[in-house]
């Protein structure tokens, strides 16, 4: 199983970037909302790996 | 990593603004129920903050530097206007904003189960970025 990492980029003008890698789906917004920790999002994307853990998370519901 | 995101941070919580501005080197008053900022012209209509740096603080500005909370939670900053281009203006906020961040990050992670793996402080030609790296138990 891989580590679930979040790398978090604060600059000088007051700008976050998280960065997750190894989460998927519902845990991936989990772990964004407590990193955005109430702040105004400027800029948001979805990458295709998002997706594909959504599809997984419907097969196991499935079963 | 499945999503990027940017995000303005929003000054909230008092304790993460005060501890902010305490490492940038100042003395902070917090006023609960506010307290009048002086300024340069003494004729000008007082405003009122809930934390406060006086000007004897702020190195060639005319006036003291506060923040007020507002209905929706959030921290504004109240100076005087001319006090934004003697080196208070959006760079000096950014600054605020991102030991603020730092600190509301760590205190959020603590409590939520997330262990430092690593912290970078990284020059760029757009100044400082710090950045943290953790690991999430579950």
């Amino acid at each position: 199983m891989h580590e679930k990492t979040i790398t978090i980029t604060i600059d000088e003008r007051g700008n976050s970037t998280p960065d997750l890698e190894g989460f998927a789906g519902q845990g991936c917004e989990k772990a964004f909302d407590d990193f955005r920790g109430g702040d105004m999002v400027k800029v948001e994307r979805k990458k295709p790996v998002y997706y594909a853990g959504q599809q997984i998370e419907r097969e196991k519901s499935r079963r | 990593m499945s999503k990027y995101s940017v995000n303005q941070t929003v000054l909230r919580e008092e304790k993460y603004l005060v501890e902010a501005l305490k490492e940038m080197g100042y003395q902070v008053e917090v006023h609960p129920d506010g307290a009048p900022l002086n300024s340069y012209y003494s004729d000008q209509e007082a405003k009122v903050a809930n934390i406060i740096i006086r000007r004897d603080q702020l190195r060639g500005a005319y006036g003291d530097v506060g923040f007020v909370r507002q209905p929706d939670g959030q921290f504004a900053t109240i100076k005087d206007e001319l006090d934004e281009y003697r080196g208070y203006g959006a760079r000096w906020l950014g600054r605020v904003q991102q030991l603020y961040k730092e600190k509301q990050t760590l205190a959020m992670t603590r409590a939520k189960g997330y262990t430092l793996k690593s912290r970078e402080v990284i020059e760029t030609s757009q100044g400082e970025q710090v950045r943290l790296q953790f690991v999430a138990r579950r």
